[in-house]
């Protein structure tokens, strides 16, 4: 039990399980692209990254999933992440059913082929799943890297780049209705997109600003 | 199935279906080692002085074609940034990394040096002897080719960097492997091939933790 505490157990006792960002920086090769930023988003709640290109979106999900340093601030995050970015996650050559597969694994989660099957339908990706993913058109990817997020923790906190950029009219529902799902469940979405989600619970909005 | 085997048998699917590229390494080093008889004119018995120097310039200069392929795949369609969100720590996936990419490129090197020992001229009592610190020093190479793949992940399309980041730390295993392939008479094991396995452990022990670190905060593609 102690192993999964984070480190800064004093600021955990005041603050409800979720997401906690205080005054973070953001900056890409030593520019600083925002003010500095506070969030805290707890179960059930969807949070939209707004803003134009360029105004830090993509850094502050890669920021919070430990991609990238934060300098002078502090992040904590008490449940798991999963996070799809720009990039996929998946590798060309294989197809989607083994990507799925080996990302499942590795999480320690289900991944026998009842549950891939299950996470590819969801996103309408069982007809292409056993085809490598340089074979798949961009939208078709997406979708697979997307099926992902039936697989993962029912309180996990989903960090989204764009989700639903490229996708075609019915995946765009089956997404939403992924997220709707999800945040039915006690779980937490963080997305950042210039395309409307239709998701049941009414989001917060976060807009970033270009700096000036 | 542990983290560890898991990202080595996705490897391994993944050379197999690549394996055009683990030919390439494998060419190379034929290509170099035959050129040497070309060069030199068929004297056997010169052949036989240059065989244990070429064998292993040509072997490391192949498996440094090899090293920027490393992890650039895995960075660019973001399997690291799921990696680094897994219970995988990033020195264990560094170092299936490393033993999968030595099984793929060294091994088909091993598996053709007796052929190249033959063309070379290399007496039969002295192929054991390298045989054996090739199988240690590309290794101890690998796990520097680690490192410098990671490091040039960091520095961003600085594949070029690979030669000027590999090879100097690559010295110490050139020489005590050439050493330990020309033992004297009848010995296999020498000081000098105990001294390339000290490399080896010394490497083992850090190379994973270094490239790890390179790692923690590689960029995938248009990551902005």
């Amino acid at each position: 039990m102690s192993a999964t505490l984070p480190s800064n157990t004093r600021e955990l006792a005041t603050a409800p399980a979720g997401l906690r960002l205080c005054d973070v920086v953001l900056a890409r090769g030593g520019r600083r692209l925002q003010p500095e930023l506070s969030l805290t988003m707890s179960a059930g709640e969807v949070v939209l990254l707004r803003g134009p290109n360029g105004s830090g979106k993509s850094t502050l999900l890669r920021t919070i999933a430990g991609r990238l340093p934060s300098t002078a601030s502090s992040i904590t995050c008490d449940v798991p992440v999963l996070y799809i970015g720009h990039a996929d996650g998946l590798s060309p050559a294989l197809s989607g059913r083994r990507n799925l597969g080996d990302w499942a694994r590795l999480n320690g989660l289900a991944d026998d082929d009842d549950a891939i099957d299950a996470a590819l339908d969801r996103m309408q990706a069982r007809g292409f799943g056993e085809l490598p993913v340089r074979n798949l058109s961009h939208g078709q990817r997406r979708r697979v890297a997307l099926a992902r997020l039936t697989l993962g923790q029912a309180h996990a906190l989903w960090l989204l780049d764009e989700p639903n950029a490229g996708l075609d009219a019915a995946s765009s529902i089956a997404l939403d209705d992924l997220i709707s799902g999800h945040l039915q469940g006690g779980g937490m979405v963080l997305a950042a997109t210039h395309l409307p989600l239709g998701v049941t619970h009414k989001p917060r909005t976060l807009t970033l600003e270009v700096p000036s | 199935m542990t983290p560890f085997a898991l990202q080595l048998r996705r490897d391994l699917r993944l050379g197999w279906a690549g394996r055009g590229d683990m030919l390439v390494v494998l060419g190379f080093f034929l290509i170099i080692v035959t050129l040497f008889p070309l060069a030199l004119g068929p004297d056997p018995a010169q052949l036989r002085i240059i065989a244990v120097p070429v064998i292993w310039v040509a072997a490391m200069l192949a498996s440094l074609a090899g090293f920027t392929r490393i992890f650039a795949e895995d960075v660019r369609c973001g399997w690291v940034d799921q990696v680094a969100l897994s219970p995988m720590s990033l020195p264990v996936y560094a170092l299936a990394k490393a033993l999968g990419h030595w099984l793929l490129s060294a091994l088909p090197i091993l598996a053709v040096t007796p052929l190249m020992a033959l063309l070379l001229n290399l007496g039969s009592g002295q192929l054991a002897a390298m045989m054996l610190a090739l199988a240690l020093g590309t290794a101890a190479l690998t796990l520097l080719g680690v490192i410098g793949a990671a490091l040039s992940e960091g520095a961003r399309g600085g594949g070029g960097l690979m030669a000027i980041l590999v090879l100097p730390p690559a010295m110490p295993v050139l020489i005590f492997g050439a050493l330990a392939s020309t033992p004297e008479a009848g010995r296999l094991i020498t000081p000098h091939l105990m001294l390339l396995g000290a490399v080896l452990a010394v490497l083992l022990a850090i190379a994973p933790f270094i490239a790890a670190a390179a790692l923690a905060e590689s960029e995938s593609e248009s990551g902005g």
